[in-house]
């Protein structure tokens, strides 16, 4: 999956519980400072380090629970491993 | 929202368009027989306790569930202590205003309202240093000392005539303090909004517009009061009490939906 088509998928998870421009801008900043190039793909290393990033900020918003089931949710939706079956 | 939740909200906006009505039309027959003046703000003082009870409770709640260590719980504990000062404040004033039809000024009450300040003050200084952990942009500091002179300049303007009007000295103190304090609550309150705006869409987002509605009524009737006070215009009281009960209502609201958020 390239990195457009991950925040794509990212930012549709995210965006009903920070707003649209919270998910997209804060997924594209941590894409930015881990160093993930827009028309390269995601290795399964860097999505990891990009979800831990995200799930860190949701946290403050969702709680600790809620926060980890979001996250959940986004690893499903980009068949990753570590979701929920 | 839930059927509660649906029929709270219409019970505020049936009382704030009660109490604005009183402030139009106060030698109506609906005001004068059916509801008098000591009615109303015995009303207004049940209206008041239950938002700020519901409001510090459900703050709690939210410093409750979320886990040691969470940026924003020490944030919702202050919250819930500036709201219940108030309800300490309001619960001095009660007796008064249910008994004799009175509101005390100064009173014990001033005491519990003045002391939620640094509460919430510092409430909003703590969220707003959270959501920015979360990765919320502060903005640069030129933008912050900008603000903060601009909320200086505004407070010369609005206390200036408060602060020239005779009366006792503890009147003119309290009177000057409450829109002070609102001035500097607006300092973390426009940072904020400025944070919640990129939230728009999202469930935080509306926990955010309710909470920050609710503190601009706030700083308004406090405003409105302090001018009513020191201008002797008391028969537009009721405009107050309805800027304090939506005000309340609001952050109550705000502090619900955040936790229906965490109870998801």
């Amino acid at each position: 999956m390239t990195t457009t088509e991950t925040v794509a998928a990212v930012v549709k998870v995210l965006a009903p519980y920070i707003g649209d421009t919270m998910a997209r801008s804060a997924t594209e900043a941590h894409c930015q400072k881990l160093g993930i190039a827009a028309a390269n793909s995601v290795s399964p290393d860097q999505l990891d380090s990009l979800l831990g990033k995200l799930g860190g900020g949701l946290n403050i918003f969702l709680g600790r629970e809620k926060s980890a089931a979001v996250i959940g949710e986004v690893r499903k939706t980009l068949g990753a491993p570590g979701a929920a079956p | 929202m839930t059927g509660a939740a649906r029929f709270a909200w219409f019970v505020v906006g049936l009382a704030v368009a009660l109490y604005v009505g009183w402030a139009f039309a106060p030698d109506s027959a609906f005001y004068t027989q059916l509801l008098n003046g000591h009615r109303l703000l015995g009303i207004a003082s049940l209206l008041k306790i239950a938002c700020l009870l519901a409001g510090a409770v459900w703050a709690f709640a939210c410093r409750d569930l979320l886990e040691a260590g969470n940026p924003a719980r020490p944030a919702w504990f202050l919250l819930s202590l500036g709201l219940l000062s108030m309800l300490a404040g309001q619960l001095c004033l009660a007796p008064f205003q249910i008994v004799s039809g009175e509101t005390p000024f100064p009173g014990p009450g001033d005491i519990f309202y003045l002391l939620a300040y640094p509460f919430l003050i510092s409430a909003l200084f703590v969220f707003l240093n959270a959501y920015r952990e979360a990765g919320l942009p502060l903005g640069p500091a030129f933008e912050r000392v900008l603000l903060s002179a601009a909320v200086a300049v505004l407070a010369a303007f609005i206390l200036r005539p408060v602060a020239a009007t005779p009366g006792p000295l503890l009147d003119r103190i309290l009177t000057i303090a409450y829109p002070a304090l609102d001035l500097v609550l607006l300092v973390p309150l426009v940072l904020l909004l400025r944070m919640a705006l990129r939230l728009r869409g999202g469930h935080a987002g509306e926990v955010w517009l309710l909470l920050l509605t609710g503190f601009v009524f706030m700083c308004a009737g406090d405003i409105c009061f302090a001018y009513f006070q020191s201008l002797g215009e008391e028969h537009l009281d009721p405009f107050v009490h309805a800027t304090f009960i939506l005000a309340y209502a609001l952050v109550a609201g705000g502090a619900h939906r955040q936790l229906r958020i965490l109870r998801s």
